[in-house]
């Protein structure tokens, strides 16, 4: 007999998922939202149960917001010019990410083309984070970061 | 979703707030401790109320983050004999910057409900200073930013939003970016306005015997060499340090407790206060956490839905709003949101000075987290304090030209919680 009943850790599956570019959501059995990222019950109608469903890791953008110096991460800018923006996934739900946009300039237009009604494609990238296992020591854990990035740099 | 009326009408009758300043930089508040602000404040509050410590049936206690900046696991349990009620019961409880809200929400919760008749319900945050481990809580030490910035994300989601980094980043300005491109507004008219908003807020600041700062944006403009407060505001002094907020844009931290004091309306009334009697009419409650999609924006609309639909007050019986504005975005948008002042025009109201509290449309009229000061879990019982003194003209120097008789508070904060409360001068 399991330990748990219908229930097994969710935020440990999206994760590992994450590391190998697979993109985990919950979709409720009632009226089939999709949680992303993945929680237990559905918070679009209440109802209980979800299952899980691997997702696309494609959406498109639903607002930028360029950091200062209050809200920016220089582990961030490090990879690349970046911005916080609410994505909403293909698949429907909408959640907040970093978002990466290729060229200063173009992070700087974002706001202007998203007001203009552009419709801006956006594709899950991951990337790889580590923290110290305790504060201060050399030993590290690593965990993939979701992040997404604007179709048109890949392009 | 539809909320209940209480089951019987709940006032505030006492309301206390000491300084809110950073107690080590004054001879007067040097060495204060939590229990000793938290005592000095439910004291200030029983005795206007007209009671005595033993009156006191119950009361709650709220701290952001008692943990670190009060290095204590149980608060309410050491505050209890700093003002005479030990052995009564009491809980502690802690929504970040929202708790000050909650406190008066779930007072009247206790006294709605019949359980209890005389509840205080105070809250206590010693922010500008760092407790020294283990040794008397007179002894505090400097809480610089680089202690302080760590603790904040923890605010957000740890599964997700604070290790995908994006609850934090957004939180500040995505209300108030849609808002300018909503309007088609350029960051010039948002920057003009809020720091038009600054100055409004700084101004009752100075002139508010409790408020943290002595000197306004003028007088920092001259000390500098510069011609006016615009120019401090505008210049490197006073940087951007989001996209749309300057320092200036963002609480001032500081230490400080208050609480109030709340009966049962009846009981109120046939007691015969020297002062007026503020009946609560009822709180709309919301929460989405930071990662969640325009959050603030989501979590207002919803707390202010259910207080009206609750209440019955319609937007334009609202004299006084507060905001809780530990960033000063809300300032604009939340008027707006609530009916308090026409869509597309809060910013035009800020830059014409409408949101002072000698305008037309007053919003935190001690000057809000950024200018009266920001003790977390504290002020937003000081907001209720202060919105107490103004319905009963007891505001001083920044009284308000017309005696308001309804007050909204939109809580705000701990990643975040939403309260929209609505309270008003029983007749
Ligand atoms: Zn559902």
């Amino acid at each position: 007999m399991p330990l748990l009943k219908d229930m097994e850790p969710i935020v440990k599956k999206f994760y590992d998922g994450v590391a190998e570019g697979k993109y985990y959501g919950r979709k409720c059995k009632e009226c089939g939202a999709i949680e992303f990222p993945p929680h237990l019950a559905c918070n679009t109608c209440g109802y209980h149960e979800t299952e899980w469903v691997e997702l696309s890791g494609h959406g498109t953008l639903k607002s930028f917001v360029v950091p200062g110096i209050q809200n920016d991460k220089p582990y961030l800018k490090a990879i690349a010019p970046y911005g916080y923006g609410a994505v909403e996934l293909d698949e429907g739900p909408i959640y907040s990410f970093v978002v990466f946009a290729g060229k200063k300039k173009i992070v700087k237009g974002l706001q202007q083309r998203l007001a203009d009604g552009e419709v801006i494609g956006v594709h899950a990238k991951p990337i790889d984070r580590e923290v110290p296992l305790k504060p201060g020591e050399p030993e590290m854990v690593h965990f993939s970061e979701l992040c997404f990035e604007l179709d048109e740099v890949a392009e | 979703m539809k909320v209940g009326k209480y089951a019987r009408s709940v006032s505030i009758v006492g309301v206390g707030c000491t300084p809110f300043t950073n107690f080590e930089d004054h001879p007067e508040t040097k060495g204060m401790s939590e229990g000793d602000a938290f005592g000095y404040a439910a004291l200030e509050a029983i005795a206007d109320a007209g009671l005595e410590p033993r009156d006191i049936q119950y009361f709650y206690h709220g701290a952001a983050n008692p943990f670190m900046i009060g290095d204590s696991l149980t608060p309410n349990m050491q505050v209890a004999d700093w003002f005479g009620v030990r052995g009564i019961g009491s809980v502690h409880h802690s929504e970040a910057c929202c708790t000050g809200y909650v406190a008066m929400q779930e007072a009247a919760m206790a006294i709605a409900s019949g359980e209890f008749d005389i509840v205080l319900s105070g809250a206590v945050d010693l922010a500008a200073s760092l407790p020294v481990v283990g040794a008397p809580g007179h002894m505090r030490r400097d809480f610089p930013l680089e202690e302080m910035l760590p603790s904040i994300p923890m605010v957000y989601d740890r599964a997700y939003g604070r290790p995908l980094d994006s609850a934090f980043g957004i939180s500040f300005d995505n209300w108030i970016n849609e808002y300018r491109w909503t309007y088609g507004l350029s960051a010039d008219d948002i920057d003009r306005a809020l720091n038009a908003i600054a100055k409004s807020m700084r101004r009752a600041s100075v002139l508010n015997p409790r408020g943290f700062y002595d000197v306004d944006f003028d007088q920092i403009a001259q000390a500098n060499g510069m011609p006016d407060a615009d120019a401090f505001l505008t210049s490197m002094m006073n940087p951007k340090v989001t996209q749309y907020l300057r320092v200036t844009g963002f609480e001032t931290k500081c230490d400080g407790a208050a609480a109030i004091v709340m009966m049962p309306t009846e009981m109120a009334v046939a007691r015969g206060l020297d002062h007026k009697v503020i009946d609560l009419l009822g709180t709309g409650s919301a929460a989405y956490e930071g990662a969640t999609l325009a959050n603030e924006k989501t979590g207002t609309i919803r707390g202010t839905k259910q207080c009206y639909e609750l209440t019955g007050v319609s937007p334009d019986e609202i004299d006084l709003l507060f905001i809780n504005d530990f960033f000063m975005a809300g300032d604009i948008v939340v008027p707006e949101e609530v009916g308090y002042v026409p869509r597309g025009e809060a910013w035009q109201y800020a830059i014409d000075g409408r949101f002072a509290f000698d305008g037309d449309k007053p919003i935190n009229t001690h000057g809000g987290r950024c200018n009266f000061g920001h003790a977390h879990g504290a002020s937003g019982i000081a907001d209720i304090v202060e919105a107490v003194w103004q319905m009963r003209g007891e505001a001083g120097a920044t009284q308000m030209k017309k005696l308001p008789k309804t007050t909204m508070f939109r809580g705000f904060g701990g990643g975040q919680n939403i309260r929209v409360q609505l309270i008003r001068t029983h007749e």
